[in-house]
């Protein structure tokens, strides 16, 4: 234990690492802070750079540049009502309020203190839960990988904000890339229309950048530019937040709590907790009038949710492949391409490698702190940037960071394909993060799916015979359930609902 | 780009058919009761049945409209002035650039491919050219320094070759 926290050690206290760490932090914090671009297009557009990187380089970058988008996308919302990320959509409103009411320094510095202490709660959940659960996975047949990739897939349809349904279809539309290629159980070409490039497949990467840069730099092509920053100074910005720690201490646990729950679920990430820990803290609060006129209680609760969901989305990734979100689900890539399979053995055979990730994770986040301070006291000259400026660098970017992944113009093409198909799907309705979430783990649940099936002979017994599969199985299919049950009973008790809804 | 979900759900029971169908079509493996077109012909009817609930409507209560924050009170007329029917296609600007940069990126070379697209992107966001003009001549060579020099990306020279 000891021995492997001193390699652990020794492996990011290299120049390299700490370089890459430091610019991958102003980097995120930069991105996160300008409205319209996400914490997971960030991480998308830092993946080309990551294969000139080291693993565990490239590792710090991805954790760095995430936990402190996620962050900074509180600056913009609590300044101008323009969240910088999905993520700080929930509390965006609130924030704002407090800055009217002449409290930015105090709403701002709850934004980074609060993030620092959620992001450090779940890297404690992910070192105490992974290893344990590594143990038990390390039993598991493709019956169980099929039913646990099934649960995956339909927990990223339940937890989204649209219609249950065409989450479902995007998924399903996910899995069909997936099908692409000649990676399959016979090895045939697939869906390939005879065309060589398709014979690889799609690769998630290029599919990702395309889905969410190049669809935002198209929305952008239609929305209105946001106002610029009004220029202002900033008294001290962390001064009480010692006194709301202590005051708010059961929201900030629950907040970490919630956030935690939230980023292992398969899909869901840093947007849902902080919606989820927002009505939380609402609900239960003593004086839930005062929400939405400026009170810190619940930014406090969604702020220490959303940065507590980053670290916790990673459990499911290293230990299945599975990811927790759709930041997650980049990583992954990056972890299949630098030698790092997720799977169980990864904590026994590259433990040092995962104690790297976490000291990685808590030293971002207390990073965090000074180059937050850093960030909010810039922020008015970084938001002066026009988009006009920003979105033409961007999709310099995609073009040749797509074209870097395999030294290819077929890269370029689908960055723009999934353009267009992200941003069509967004604009009806469908959410990008189930196709995403279908693209990325197709071939693994084809894998379990056809291999399960070979193994059972055509029986369907085997794939609830063991304890373990029979309990995923009955929770896979209970979820696949849910939303009918849910119609059904609206459509029975109509009056019931429309009460419950009002209320 | 808002389509009336009878049209999105249609096209999804279309092309999970078509996709049912294309993988029936698959050779089986010899000897296996299961091969490559097992997976495909579920993804295809799963999806044709999702959109054949889209179209009847199934799900859409759960549906929350998107919450746009307005804009303080002022600014939102200035910003929404009425396009005409062609506005909404300034959205397919940003692919059609990178399929400009697949199709001219060999010949032109990246330094100039570049600097077209930075252009054209930065004056449809509304730029003025003291803007759009120096951001089209730096950024391209910025680019190349941190991909091409930095990360040995292979960007094609073309017409003109960079300076390192």
């Amino acid at each position: 234990m000891l021995k492997t926290l001193v390699e652990a050690f020794a492996l990011i206290s290299t120049w390299e690492v700490i370089i890459a760490m430091f610019a991958a932090s102003v980097y995120g914090l930069v991105i996160g802070s300008l409205p319209g671009l996400s914490a997971t297009m960030a991480t998308a557009l830092l993946v080309p750079v990551t294969f000139y990187l080291s693993p565990i380089a490239a590792i710090a970058t991805i954790v760095a540049a995430s936990s402190m988008a996620i962050f900074s996308g509180d600056i913009p919302g609590a300044l101008l009502r323009i969240p910088g990320t999905p993520a700080s959509a929930a509390y965006a409103d609130e924030a704002y309020a407090m800055t009217r009411k002449g409290q930015a320094e105090l709403a701002l510095g709850a934004g980074v203190w609060f993030s620092a202490v959620g992001g450090i709660a779940g890297v404690l959940s992910l070192m105490i839960l992974a290893p344990p659960l590594a143990e038990i996975a390390l039993s598991f047949s493709t019956f169980e990988y099929f039913w646990l990739a099934l649960l995956g897939l339909m927990c990223a349809t339940l937890v989204a904000r649209s219609s249950p349904v065409k989450a479902i279809a995007g998924m399903f539309l996910g899995l069909l890339v997936s099908c692409i290629g000649i990676e399959n159980p016979g090895g045939v070409p697939r869906f390939t229309f005879g065309l060589t490039d398709l014979f690889g497949g799609i690769e998630p990467i290029p599919a990702l950048v395309g889905v969410f840069a190049v669809a935002q730099v198209m929305r952008a092509m239609l929305t209105p530019e946001p106002p610029p920053l009004p220029r202002r100074k900033f008294g001290s910005i962390m001064a009480g937040q010692w006194k709301l720690t202590k005051k708010y201490h059961w929201q900030m646990t629950r907040g970490n709590i919630v956030g935690i729950i939230i980023g292992v679920l398969p899909g869901a990430g840093a947007d849902m907790a902080a919606w989820v820990s927002y009505a939380m803290s609402k609900r239960f609060s003593k004086e839930p009038e005062k929400f939405g006129t400026g009170h810190v209680e619940g930014l406090v609760e969604a702020g220490a949710s959303n940065n507590a969901s980053i670290a916790s989305g990673w459990v499911p990734s290293l230990l299945f492949g599975i990811p927790g979100d759709t930041i997650a689900a980049i990583a992954i890539g990056v972890l299949y391409m630098k030698g790092l399979n997720p799977g169980p053995t990864l904590f026994t055979e590259k433990a040092s490698s995962m104690y790297a990730i976490y000291l990685m994770f808590i030293i971002a986040n207390i990073l965090m702190i000074p180059l937050g301070i850093a960030m909010i006291r810039v922020a008015a000259y970084i938001l002066l940037a026009p988009r006009s400026a920003i979105m033409p660098i961007i999709m310099l970017c995609c073009a040749v960071g797509s074209f870097a992944i395999g030294n290819n113009m077929f890269g370029v093409v689908t960055v723009a394909a999934f353009g267009v198909i992200g941003y069509v799907m967004e604009a009806n309705g469908y959410p990008v993060a189930a196709m995403v979430l279908g693209i990325v783990m197709g071939t693994m649940v084809e894998q379990a799916f056809v291999t399960s099936l070979i193994k059972s002979d055509g029986s369907i017994l085997p794939f609830f015979e063991r304890p373990v599969a029979a309990i995923l199985a009955a929770m896979a299919i209970g979820a696949l359930l849910w939303p009918v049950m849910v119609w059904v009973w609206r459509k029975v008790k109509p009056v019931q609902a429309a009460a419950a809804t009002s209320r | 780009m808002r389509l009336p979900d009878s049209v999105t759900g249609s096209f999804l029971v279309v092309l999970g058919a078509a996709a049912a169908y294309g993988g029936w079509l698959l050779p089986p493996v010899p000897g296996q009761p299961v091969g490559p077109n097992v997976f495909p012909l579920v993804i295809g009817t799963g999806l044709a049945l999702c959109g054949l609930a889209i179209v009847f409507g199934i799900g859409h209560s759960f549906e929350e409209e998107e919450e746009l924050i307005p804009l303080d009170d002022g600014q939102t007329a200035a910003a929404a002035p009425s396009q005409g029917r062609l506005y909404g296609l300034r959205a397919l600007l940003p692919p059609a650039l990178l399929l400009f940069y697949v199709v001219a990126a060999d010949r032109l070379g990246f330094i100039i491919t570049a600097a077209i697209m930075v252009y054209v992107t930065s004056t449809a966001l509304g730029a003025k050219w003291k803007l759009a003009l120096p951001l089209a001549a730096l950024s391209p060579f910025a680019i190349h320094l941190i991909f091409g020099k930095l990360l040995r990306v292979p960007l094609p020279a073309g017409l003109l070759p960079t300076p390192w």
